[in-house]
Formats: C-alpha cells, structure tokens, sequence
C-alpha cells in the first residue's frame, strides 16, 4: 500500500521512489518465503526509505495519508510476523480472533493519533523551540527503547522445575 | 521459569530508531507517524512483560491399559493471571499417539480462567511409561517475549501387550506336586482312570471295581492318575531383535508370552519368566492373579540391550528354573547366545519348546549378487541352528506373518506328540 501510494502520488523521480519500495518488498517476500525473521525487518526499512525519498521529493504540506499509511504499514508488518512464526499446529479460534482484534485496533489507534498529531501541529507555526521539544522527545524516545529492550533482554530467569 | 526476548522486539526497536531518526535528519514529520506504531508496541510490550503464573494438573483416566486401546487425558489449567497466547505441549513417549485432540496447541487463557485441555491417546505399542511432563510456552499481546517452562505432573501408565489367540496348551511332561489340570504319569488320587489291581489292605472301597472284582473272585480296585499341576516357564530372548518400521520380533513374542502366562496361570500352573539378553531378569513361578501382573510387570521392562559383556555366557543360573519345568522359548534366533543357553537347557534336562519369531518378513529385498549371496548364507545358518535343535530333541516351530501364534503352538504340540525324544 506504502508502495503503491508513493508511485500514484508521486510526480518526480517516481521509477527511482517505486524501485526501492519494490525491492523493499522483494526483500520482505524472500525473507517471508525463506522464513528468516532477521532478514524481515530491512524489507520495511526498503518501503520506508522509498516513502521517506517520495516525501522529500514532495513540494508543499504535510502529506495528509500519512496517518493511513504509517496504520498499514504497521498491521502489514504485524502480519508479516505473525506468518513467520514457526508453528505447525492449528491454534485456537478464541487466540486468533483475539489477535486479530487486537492487531486492527492498534491500527486504527496509530492512524487515529497520528492524524490527530497531523491536525495538531499542521495549524501551526513551526519555532525553534518545537524543533527542539520534539527532536528531545525522540532522542528520549530512542533512549527509552534501547534502555527497556537491553534490561528486558537481559532478564532472563533460571529454568525452574514445577513451574 | 526462563524468558527470552523474540527477533521481533529487536526488529520493532530498530525500525523506530530508524525512523525517528530519519524524521530527524530529513525534517520529515510523516516519518515519525510511521515509525511511532513500532516505538509504542516495543515500549508498552517490554513494560507490561510478566511471568505468567500458570498451574498445570494432568489426569489420566485409568493406570493401566491394553495395547490398542484409548486412554483419556486431561490437562487442567488453574486460575492463573491470565496468558493471552500459549503453547502447551504434552510430551509423549514413541508408544503413545493422540488419537483426538491437539497436541500441540494454543490457548489463551484468561486471569482466573480454570480450563481443561482434554487429549485421547492410542496406546500403540506395550510399555510402562510416564505420562505428563508438559512444556509450556507463553506469549504476550504483541509476540514480543515468550516465557517456557516444563512442568512435570508425570503419572504412570502401564500398557499391557495385547492377547494372542492361543487355542491348545503343551502339555507338561512331568508334573509337580500341586494339584492342577494335567493328569500326572503318576499313580495316585484323582479322576482319570489308569489301571486295575488287587485289593491291598488301606483300599477304599469306593475304588473297587465290582465287575472285575465279580469276574475274578476276589478284590479288585481302580487305580487313577493324579491331577497335578506343572511348572511353565516363559522364555523370552532379549538378545536381539529386528525391527522394520513400527514392527518388531519382539513385540509379537511378548504379547505371545503374557498370553501364555494368562492361560497357564488359569490352569492353576506356576508360572514363571526369565528374559534373558544383555540382562538376565527373571521371576520365579508361582500361582494366581498376582503372579500374572508380576509376570507382565517384568514384561514391560523387557527391552533389548546390546551387550558384548557376556560373549560366552550360554549357562542360566541354576536357581532361576525349577527342575522339571517346561521351557516354552521365544526367540528369533538371531543371537547364539540364546541358542547355546537352550540347548544348554535342554542338556540339563529341562522339558523344551522353541517358538522361533521369524524375522525373515522384517528383511527388506535384497538387491544385488552379494546381497542375496549373503542372505542365502544367513537363512542357511539359521536353519543349521534350527537343526541343532531338532537334533536334540526340541521341537521349533516358525511363527511368522503368514500363520498365527496358535499354530506355531499346534505344530509343536504335534511334533511333542509323535517324535521320541533324542538322547542327549
């Protein structure tokens, strides 16, 4: 979908903006067909680099489908994972409904927020000051993650018998 | 309980970094939209993380089973904190199957939901196993961590082998001093008549025979034979066996053996058993019910062990057999240690039968000059063993895939019945 709209929406550079989503795509179904979860995630990193080159090339505003799109981008990866998962048995139909519930709600949530954020901030003249609030917001935001994926990872408990 | 960290946590956490930093440096706002999604599930994700507490109970409906039968299993989940995904997988040994239900499967449980996951098992194959051990695999909302652990709620399960159709007993040739079901060479109290003689002083009148007594003028009595009844022992030869997929010698000889055990005992016979291969176990012979469990008990730690240690050992110790019992063979003649062990029996005077279980339908076709060059080599040394035997006096009959155990006994009861023992 990310693929698609950059090349419709598009008008410069567009076979350049349509390859590399697309080998960002042929990235994803390889690692897909050869199920290699850590070779999924630069498949996306290809779509999102021919999104962010569609961007800059852009003229103008904000690009008002972004909301949709960052929602798609994400329940695509979501199911991208989820096919991936080494499972040969069938699960059962209340886990499934559930996920999927659970996977199209945070969806809906990201294009909800994200569009709300676009409607925010598009209003309004941007300072120095919101420059800097918000490249402090994401630095703290990349720190937050790194930290909480480096403590979770290394929490790793003794096997212990009985449960 | 261990915890580990799924790619997928990596991957979120990469792909937000890299997007939040692209929006960075390129001053693209719609970026961080993109890359928002990933930064949020990878931090609720690692905040949220938990052990699950899970309790696990498995039931079995009986202890005990027969080979081709179905035992229920249910796998009980207490209240716990709830698991939005997992896997639970009841471990099984190779002579149990799943008959109906999943194994593996996924649930997902509810904080104070008690739930039972029930399982059917085909009992494929004899044994004594342990049902329960259950590995556990949780997962949370987003996939980004999963929890395992083994939680062990074993329980027995006995699967006794099934039953052989066994039609005719042999017959004892010598008898013990218990009264049983055969009629005894001997002389004495009982019901089959053997013979006429003189009245001696101590005769009961009861056994006199009036007619012979009319004819000759004086006292005549009835002689009977007694009814005793006899010492079995069931041979079992652990020294080897071939296997062909999910067939073996071995289980057909076991079944055959508890079937035999069954019959005997129920003719009030002491029985006994002696497995003989890179162990010797055996179990001495005696009467009833009890003795057959036992018998079976010892059956289902049957199993082949590939031993050089005793290369020569051809010689059962003395106490394991009672004398005059009846040795009643299982074997696929495969290993001469067992062969040399009989017939040593059989010099020591033991009364021997070898049921021989034929591996020939186990051997795959042979293919190529050598090949069936070696394998006309091989039936010629297993008929050489066969001869052995036959010249010693002990009858062995084929039991294979075209006959049934019952005529392998038939066909021993009639070589029993019309050849002379040899001298040995």
């Amino acid at each position: 979908m990310v693929v698609g709209y950059s090349a419709i929406v598009g008008d410069r550079l567009v076979a350049v903006v349509t390859s590399i989503g697309c080998t960002g795509l042929v990235v994803t179904a390889v690692a897909l067909l050869g199920r290699w979860t850590a070779f999924l995630p630069w498949g996306f990193v290809g779509v999102g680099a021919g999104y962010a080159l569609f961007l800059s090339l852009r003229p103008g505003a904000v690009d008002a489908g972004a909301p949709l799109l960052a929602a798609a981008f994400f329940i695509g990866a979501e199911f991208c994972f989820w096919s991936i998962e080494r499972r040969s048995w069938r699960s059962e139909r209340q886990v499934i409904v559930h996920r999927l519930a659970l996977l199209f709600s945070a969806g809906l949530a990201a294009a909800i927020v994200g569009g709300l954020l676009l409607l925010v901030t598009s209003g309004r003249d941007i300072g120095i000051g919101y420059e800097a609030a918000g490249t402090a917001a994401a630095v703290l935001t990349l720190a937050v993650i790194a930290l909480l994926v480096r403590r979770s990872r290394g929490l790793v408990h003794p096997p212990r018998r009985g449960g | 309980m261990t915890r580990t960290a799924s790619p997928k946590l990596g991957a979120y956490a990469g792909l937000a970094a890299l997007g939040l930093l692209a929006a960075l440096v390129l001053g693209l706002p719609e970026l961080v939209l993109l890359a928002a999604p990933f930064a949020l599930v990878a931090a609720l994700g690692t905040l949220q993380v938990r052990a699950p507490r899970i309790d696990v109970e498995v039931e079995l409906d009986r202890e005990r089973a027969l080979e081709g039968e179905l035992v229920d299993v249910w796998i009980r989940f207490g209240a716990g904190n709830g698991v939005e995904q997992i896997d639970v997988l009841l471990g099984l040994p190779p002579g149990l199957e799943v008959e109906e239900g999943t194994n593996p499967s996924t649930l997902r449980l509810d904080a104070g939901e008690e739930r039972v996951l029930p399982l059917q098992l085909r009992c494929v194959r004899w044994g004594a196993f342990d049902v329960g051990k259950v590995h556990l695999r949780s997962h949370d909302s987003f996939g980004l961590f999963r929890h395992e652990t083994v939680i062990d709620r074993r329980r027995p399960l006995k699967v006794y082998p099934a039953e052989e159709s066994v039609r005719t007993l042999l017959r004892p040739s010598e008898t013990q001093v218990f009264s049983g079901n055969h009629v005894a060479r001997q002389k004495a109290e009982g019901i089959e008549f053997a013979d006429i003689r003189q009245f001696v002083v101590g005769d009961r009148i009861k056994h006199v025979n009036w007619r012979a007594t009319a004819r000759r003028g004086e006292l005549w009595v009835n002689e009977h034979h007694a009814e005793r009844n006899a010492d079995v022992v069931i041979f079992l030869d652990a020294f080897a066996e071939a296997r062909r997929g999910g067939r073996s010698t071995l289980d057909p000889a076991l079944r055959a053996a508890a079937s035999l055990a069954a019959r005997y005992l129920r003719q009030r016979d002491r029985v006994g058993f002696v497995s003989f291969g890179g162990t010797l176990n055996w179990l001495l012979p005696s009467t009833g019910a009890r003795q057959l469990y036992r018998i079976v008990d010892a059956m289902l730690d049957t199993q082949i062990i590939l031993s050089y240690a005793w290369r020569n050992l051809v010689v059962i110790p003395r106490r394991t057999l009672p004398p005059q019992a009846l040795v009643v063979a299982l074997t696929p003649l495969l290993d001469d240690r067992a062969a040399n062990a009989l017939l040593d029996l059989r010099a020591r005077g033991f009364d021997l039968v070898v049921i021989e279980v034929s591996p020939l339908d186990l051997v795959g076709t042979m293919r190529g000059a050598k090949r069936e060059i070696a394998y006309r080599l091989w039936r010629l040394r297993r008929d050489a063993v066969r001869g052995r035997f036959e010249r010693a006096g002990v009858p062995v009959a084929v039991w294979n895939d075209d006959s049934s155990f019952a005529v392998a006994m038939e066909e021993v009861d009639a070589f029993r019945r019309h050849a002379r023992t040899a001298p040995v």
